[in-house]
């Protein structure tokens, strides 16, 4: 007698948990260690994804979207692989992020056979390119972005290749911390191929075989019976990116009926020469997300679900761009707007639980610079919350990480111990939160002055196009990225935009607040 | 005469007490129903009982453990938040709210953040200002804090606490707004840097500000029982166990309140911890399997592993606290993995048609069907007893009822089209499979490998699933201690006096600091010593150093015990060791980075022994029942404990029943009677 099912839906669950664990515990750069930007999942032998740790919305989503480039990338090129191969890449128009997400893969074999894989996502800070940590608004073409890294094997037979590790050595600001964070990456796909062998042992082969197979089957009745209790209709939205003085459209048409959901993005601006451009994988992940939010705790996140959920976006777009288009901000900035525009269009088909839109935006800061103690170069990345947007019944949250990302901050004195930087302020944006029946959640005022000249790069949104409110609730305020001189002049920057910081100056970020819901009773 | 020990565990249902005479080497047992409004009444009544057969001067030594600070972020009991006002560096008052801006729940719009401890009204910024490298940038100003001192009597402030960036690495700054807060403001006053001195803002932060909190409630509580026990005529001290598992005086519990937070679940800890040192075993996973939840944790050489952090008030997940689910506390605490796996824990169909056990629990109220008090939900225990493993409790003095069991359970295995025999066992698979889980987060997750380990079970219902978790994990030693269902209070007795002291020391190690960090182990042991000496008789004693590691540029530090001499080859060793058994490989010759050293004073307790707890009811007669295992059910021996003498050996399948547990030996296992009174198992 077994239990396959459960024991094995559990199984899934914890070793990627376990994964996850081992990879931000050894990993070296703060951006892992401190604020978790990476995610590990488990894929069938089809590459189906069938366990993932709750991570990083935009990285588990387009995980097995990823596998399956690199697969058929695999293919053409007449690789097979063979036990002890380990497989990493960056290329987005495979792999569907950004260049900074570099992705380790790991077929596992049982008894010679290829059963699953182990993959993990971790967002290196430096992968080249015109400015330190690799995100610029100036890059105009995916080259100027940094090193493209195709699927290639990162181990053969067990044994690391030493000269692909060198490529990447070679081809980034910070090669210590790159690579030490690559180690940690190779060790969680260990541990779960071991985790996993252990599994697949315990309830053999064929039983694993049939309870991937229920687990996706028992996704697909309980979400086919939650979309049964929705209301079905067919709206359009659209909404706003900034570029310059220029407003990208970002247009949805989402429907709800019987067979699930469709999103189609038809009616999106063309892709542009500048990083907003969001790869097919991006937009994948952020419109699973989305519809994912509208469902029980229950429903895991596998082809069950993901086979009720048809997108439609065409290709040359800013949803579905193509080759060489740069896109490092497409997963951190388009993909909060597409799920705005989504969810925008939901609340004309679902009155009562969709959100006001949020601060909208990420909010990425990069810096680096020539260390003034070491004379070392170093490069830091982070993003920034915002206000919530309110909720039928409730507030939305103060300074917080909406949506698409879910990354923690870096401690101030980290960053301080290690960079040439001193923090000003870190604190709500008082009446930052759009008016309403409930208010939306206060943005986040983050400033720090230069030790050292410094090279900045802000990537944000909602400067100009502010969150939106929702049934008569208010707007959030606006972004704002400012630079304050040392002689006290007020420089302002735009949503998307890099500068260079002298010792005494301060750049500013106030991060949008949250739109309010319903209007306020007079 | 006499000389009592009692252990008095005031949980959030009933209060425990469990007490030895140490010339009679008698135990008693009291419970009483907790008072929660007033939580000194049940502890008192407790006490009370137990005067019933001693004089107060019998009493030695009364241990505690509370619930107060957990019930208190929980916001379960009518205890109320303290007035606590915050004193931050400028411009970062709210810290202590946007903590680490992650989400708890990735996919949950409607989250709600838990309240903050001190509401923005009550966090105040002064201008001062400590960079990164601990140079002071701006010094307090006097009279700005002494118009803030006014500030906050003006809106009514029982404690504060003051948190400055960097003050883990220069405090000056702090020291100095604490003199003049304390000569304005009539409150207890918490400066971060005596609190919690290591780096991180908000976690800091917050372990000051939930030890403020703490404080005045703890310093009320513990008046109130010292005062009650003076009116009984009881003088004896009162010891509080730390989150970190070891005996605190009162002045600690009070100062420190964060050190007490999680004391109740450690205590089995620490008696599997006794039990190891009894029966000479390195290695042991302590396994307490009760009746809504099982824990586990792991002692090695003696000592219980600690985890660094903890979050007070917070919600669990598969067996981990969610981080951003409740109020950081870095504070040692016995590291403990928890999950919804018990005796009353509800089997039931998940919505997805499989077969679910938990989170749900009966509780003791109305408790498993086959309990006859009206529960009508099959819960682990009615799997258990339709499986043949259990027929009563108490030693026969509870009779389990097989029809409500099967009635309970027939609602489950209809839907699934199953037996009942198939759904019970299910059941147990899948609750082991809940428990190895936990097992795996204090070991695997901590670089241990739990198949080298010995898992000492207990708590009601461990003993009876021990083997079958051990199998899954691939463990083949266990020891059942007498008494398991009794088995964490008796821990409570077993305790050392533990106090632990910490140094912030963050910097890249080389064998040129040999003679600085050896120094420093010196300085804070001798304060250590100094301060201990105050209070306490301090003749023997044991002292424990570590040291915290990581390859510079690691946000994770492992704790490495150090030699006393100080050498930095033998830590390099160990940690180059521990860093490969955790992440799978080792860096050698890149650089490693200290951030800080830690000091442990250890006093040992005299009562080594486990006390004999046996009823004496003479010997059961021996009955065969048929008991299910993994190939199905096997005519298995039902013995008495107490009747095996030591020395006993038996094969399985066989079934032991004592008066608050029953151990289930499955085939391939064999026991053996130690003449400690613990069985082992092996397979």
């Amino acid at each position: 007698m077994s239990l396959p099912y459960e024991v094995v839906k559990h199984s899934l669950l914890y070793i990627s948990e376990e994964m996850g664990v081992a990879l931000r515990k050894s990993a070296f750069s703060p951006n892992i260690r401190e604020r978790a930007d990476h995610s590990c999942a488990i894929l069938d032998w089809s590459g189906r994804l069938i366990g993932q740790a709750e991570h990083i919305p935009v990285h588990i989503g387009s995980l097995p979207h990823g596998l399956k480039n690199t697969l058929a990338y695999l293919e053409k090129k007449g690789v097979e692989m063979s036990p002890g191969d380990m497989y990493v890449l960056n290329d987005p128009y495979i792999a569907g992020t950004h260049l900074n997400d570099i992705t380790t893969i790991r077929p596992i074999f049982y008894r010679g056979e290829l059963v699953a894989y182990v993959a993990n996502k971790a967002h290196h800070v430096d992968v080249g390119g015109i400015d330190p940590s690799s995100i610029s608004i100036r890059a105009e073409t995916l080259l100027q972005e940094g090193i493209v890294i195709p699927p290639v094997k990162l181990m053969k037979e067990n044994k690391i290749m030493e000269d692909v590790v060198d490529i990447l050595r070679n081809n980034t600001r910070i090669p210590d911390i790159t690579l030490g964070d690559l180690r940690a990456q190779i060790a969680a796909n260990l541990i779960g191929e071991k985790k996993l062998l252990d599994l697949i042992d315990k309830v053999s082969l064929p039983v694993f075989r049939e309870a991937v197979e229920q687990i996706i089957e028992k996704t697909n009745q309980l979400v086919r019976q939650e979309v049964a209790q929705l209301p079905w209709g067919r709206a359009v939205a659209e909404d706003f990116l900034e570029l310059d003085d220029r407003d990208l459209v970002i247009k949805a048409e989402v429907e709800v009926g019987s067979h699930g959901f469709r999103v189609n993005f038809a009616g999106t601006d063309r892709q542009v020469n500048k990083p907003l451009n969001a790869v097919l994988g991006v937009t994948i992940a952020a419109t699973t997300y989305t519809i994912r939010t509208l469902l029980g705790p229950d429903i895991l996140l596998n082809e069950g679900f993901t086979e009720t959920l048809s997108i439609h976006a065409p290709e040359g777009t800013l949803v579905n761009p193509v080759k060489p288009a740069p896109v490092a901000a497409g997963n951190l900035e388009t993909s909060q707007r597409i799920v705005d525009t989504i969810y925008k269009a939901l609340s004309e088909i679902i009155h009562d639980r969709i959100p006001a839109a949020s601060t909208g935006s990420m909010n990425n800061l990069m810096m680096g610079g020539t260390h003034p103690e070491t004379g070392r170069a170093w490069a830091f990345y982070e993003t920034i919350g915002g206000g919530g947007g309110a909720r039928p019944g409730m507030d939305g949250v103060d300074g917080i990480h909406c949506h698409m990302t879910n990354t923690l901050n870096t401690p101030i004195e980290v960053i301080e111990h290690y960079y040439p930087v001193l923090f000003m302020s870190y604190r709500f944006r008082d009446g930052s939160g759009g008016v309403g029946r409930w208010r939306g959640g206060m943005g986040i005022e983050r400033s720090l002055k230069a030790l050292a000249p410094l090279h900045v790069a802000v990537m944000g949104d909602r400067s100009r196009h502010r969150p939106w409110g929702l049934k008569g609730g208010g707007e959030g305020a606006p972004s704002e990225y400012l630079i304050k001189k040392a002689n006290g002049t007020i420089i302002k920057l735009s949503s998307k935009d890099v500068a260079t910081l002298n010792p005494g100056d301060t750049l500013i970020i106030r991060t949008a607040g949250g739109g309010g819901y319903g209007r306020i009773e007079k | 005469m006499a000389r009592v020990v009692a252990a008095v565990d005031v949980g959030g249902t009933f209060t425990d007490l469990v007490a030895v005479d140490e010339i009679t080497g008698r135990l008693y047992k009291v419970k009483t129903r907790s008072t929660p409004q007033r939580p000194e009444e049940g502890f008192l009544d407790a006490v009370k009982k137990l005067l019933e057969n001693f004089s107060p001067n019998d009493f030695e030594l009364i241990i505690h453990v509370n619930t107060i600070g957990t019930n208190l972020f929980r916001g379960q009991l009518a205890l109320k938040m303290p007035a606590v006002s915050l004193v931050t560096t400028k411009g970062f008052r709210d810290v202590v709210e946007i903590g680490r801006q992650n989400r708890p729940e990735l996919y949950n719009i409607f989250y709600r953040r838990p309240e903050p401890i001190v509401p923005r009204e009550r966090r105040f910024e002064v201008s001062e200002r400590v960079d990164g490298k601990g140079v002071v940038l701006k010094e307090v100003d006097e009279r700005e804090l002494e118009s803030l001192a006014e500030e906050m009597e003006k809106i009514g402030t029982e404690s504060v606490a003051i948190c400055f960036l960097n003050s883990y690495l220069n405090p000056v700054n702090e020291k100095r707004a604490k003199e003049v807060l304390s000569r304005r403001l009539k409150a207890l006053i918490f400066t971060s840097y005596e609190v919690d001195p290591e780096y991180r803002e908000y976690e800091r932060t917050s372990t000051t500000v939930v030890n403020a909190a703490l404080a005045p409630v703890v310093s009320r509580y513990i008046a109130s029982v010292r005062q009650g026990l003076d009116g009984l005529g009881v003088t004896c001290p009162v010891q509080i166990m730390s989150s970190a598992g070891g005996l605190v005086d009162v002045d600690e519990a009070v100062n420190r309140p964060v050190a007490c937070i999680e004391s109740g679940p450690a205590a089995g800890v620490i008696g599997a911890a006794k039990v190891a040192e009894a029966i000479g075993l390195k290695r042991v996973i302590s396994f307490d399997m009760g009746g809504t939840t099982a824990k586990a944790g792991v002692v090695v050489d003696g000592l219980p592993a600690t985890v660094p952090e903890m979050e007070v008030g917070g919600r669990v997940h598969m067996g981990r606290i969610i981080k951003g689910s409740g109020y950081p506390v870095r504070f040692p605490s016995i590291d403990l993995a928890e999950v919804s796996a018990g005796g009353g824990t509800i089997i039931q169909v998940s919505k997805t048609g499989g077969l679910q056990v938990g989170p749900l629990s009966a509780g003791a109220d109305p408790g498993p069907a086959c309990y006859g008090m009206s529960g009508e939900e099959p819960t682990i225990t009615d799997a258990n007893h339709l499986l043949g493993r259990v027929e009563h409790l108490l030693g026969g003095e509870m009779k389990l009822n097989t029809v409500l069991a099967e009635k309970a359970m027939e609602k489950v295995a209809k839907q699934l089209g199953q037996t009942l025999v198939e759904t019970s066992w299910s059941s147990l698979v899948l609750a082991n499979l809940h428990m190895a889980r936990a097992v795996h987060i204090v070991t695997l997750e901590r670089g241990l490998d739990p198949t080298e380990f010995t898992l000492v079970a207990f708590g009601g219902a461990g003993p009876m699933h021990a083997a079958e978790l051990a199998e899954q994990i691939g463990i083949s030693k266990i020891v059942i201690p007498p008494s398991p269902g009794l088995f964490s209070s008796l821990g409570l007795l077993m305790t050392d006096m533990k106090y632990s002291y910490v140094k912030g020391y963050v910097k890249i190690i080389s064998k040129d600091d040999e003679e600085k960090i050896e120094q420093t182990y010196r300085e804070i042991e001798a304060y250590a010593v100094s301060q201990l000496s105050r209070k306490v008789a301090l003749k023997d004693y044991r002292i424990v150093r570590t040291i915290d590691l990581r390859y510079l540029g690691q946000g994770y530090e492992i704790e490495v015990g150090a030699p006393h001499p100080f050498k930095l080859e033998e830590v390099f060793t160990k940690f180059e060791e521990l860093h490969s058994s955790t992440y799978g490989y080792k860096h050698v010759g890149e650089k490693i980075e200290s951030t800080a050293l830690r000091v442990y004073v250890i006093i040992p307790t005299r009562r080594q022994t486990l006390p004999k707890t046996y009823n004496q009811r003479g010997n059961a007669a021996k009955s065969v029942r048929r008991v299910f295992f993994r190939d199905g059910f096997m005519e298995s021996p039902v013995l008495w404990r107490e009747s095996l003498e030591t020395g006993y050996e038996a094969e399985g399948p066989l079934v032991i029943e004592e008066y608050d547990s029953t151990t289930v030996v499955p085939p391939d296992w064999r026991i053996h009677v130690e003449d400690n009174g613990c069985m082992v198992m092996k397979r």
